[in-house]
């Protein structure tokens, strides 16, 4: 008798587990943004592919020790053209803006936000009230030029055997010190996914 | 013959497996002194602790003040392995700090292959790290 109740405790608890198995697999649910049970697809950079690729570049700039040769710590970066050469629409936002917050996480870069390529500013307004203040008080607008800019490259290789399909993301960075032009860093980081379609976790 | 070809397709199977793994050369006398971190290792997946061992944890200053950390990892298996990891780092005061880039990453080790991961502590304040591992699902 006790063996007969013993069993059907467990058959219980099993069929209870299987069932909130598959609620869960099928219902929407939150997952840690940064965590390893993300979506990896094939046809687009994900979140995890832009969090690796800006975590070791910045990790190559910091190592370099560049940053620390500017005259004066906060250092100034302007963030000029991220040239997009993949198949995708994607906004570069989501690689340089995660290493704005590391560097500026580190005191020794700081980046202008009055300041973008072909005169596209990212604050506008910011860029409009300090030139209105300037000349409300008879003075010329004194802007703070960059003494870096940030400049790169995203890339897209595709390649497929049988049903077996291969992406390759290149992430490449330059920082360019303004005064003379020179390349003081540069970084590349190479994202390689296979597979024959998207898959939940890693 | 015919009972044959199963046989060696099985040991073919077999070898290849074996070829996995890797072999290295080094410096019998390395001239690099790392500076060792004493660790504190706490296993709660055994089967992991099988596959993946620790070989030495270092530390050293990088950009002036900011902390990094290298982690010498060992597939003790003859095969592939895929694990992730992720670096926590906590400041002076005991508070966790939270950066932009500092989520779940992944590795691949061939078989015995030892290789270091490392990591960059993002605010001068970071004293010390908590590394996690985990195995691929």
């Amino acid at each position: 008798m006790k063996s007969t109740r013993f069993t059907l405790l467990a058959l219980t608890a099993a069929s209870a587990a299987f069932l909130t198995g598959c609620a869960t697999q099928n219902n929407a649910k939150y997952v840690d943004s940064q965590g390893p049970n993300t979506i990896v697809s094939l046809n687009s950079i994900n979140i995890q592919d832009w969090n690796t690729a800006a975590d070791k570049l910045v990790a190559s700039l910091l190592a370099s020790g560049v940053l620390e040769r500017a005259p004066e710590l906060p250092a100034v970066m302007a963030i000029s053209r991220i040239r997009n050469n993949t198949q995708q629409q994607v906004d570069t936002d989501s690689l340089t803006k995660k290493i704005r917050i590391a560097l500026n996480q580190t005191g020794k870069v700081v980046t202008t936000t009055t300041m973008g390529p072909d005169g596209r500013v990212e604050d506008a307004m910011a860029a409009d009230a300090g030139a209105m203040g300037a000349f409300m008080a008879g003075q010329k607008q004194v802007t703070k030029l960059p003494y870096y800019t940030l400049s790169g490259k995203l890339l897209e290789d595709r390649v497929s055997v049988g049903s077996t399909k291969q992406v390759t993301y290149t992430f490449q960075l330059s920082l360019t010190t303004v005064k003379d032009g020179l390349a003081l860093w540069e970084g590349e980081e190479l994202i390689t996914k296979q597979g024959q379609r998207s898959s939940v976790g890693w | 013959m015919k009972t044959l070809l199963p046989i060696l397709a099985f040991a073919a199977l077999g070898l290849t497996g074996c070829a996995t793994s890797v072999n290295t050369v080094q410096r019998a006398n390395p001239q690099a002194t790392p500076s060792y971190v004493a660790d504190q290792r706490v296993v709660t997946d055994t089967t992991l602790a099988r596959k993946l061992s620790t070989v030495s944890v270092s530390e050293a200053k990088v950009s002036g003040n900011l902390l990094k950390i290298q982690v010498t990892l060992e597939n003790r298996s003859t095969k592939p392995q895929a694990f992730t990891y992720k670096f926590d780092w906590i400041a002076d005061d005991g508070m966790e700090l939270s950066g932009p880039t500092g989520g779940w990453k992944q590795i691949q080790l061939e078989g015995r292959e030892v290789r270091a991961i490392s990591a960059i502590a993002t605010n001068p304040r970071a004293v010390d790290f908590r590394l996690k591992v985990r195995e691929n699902n």
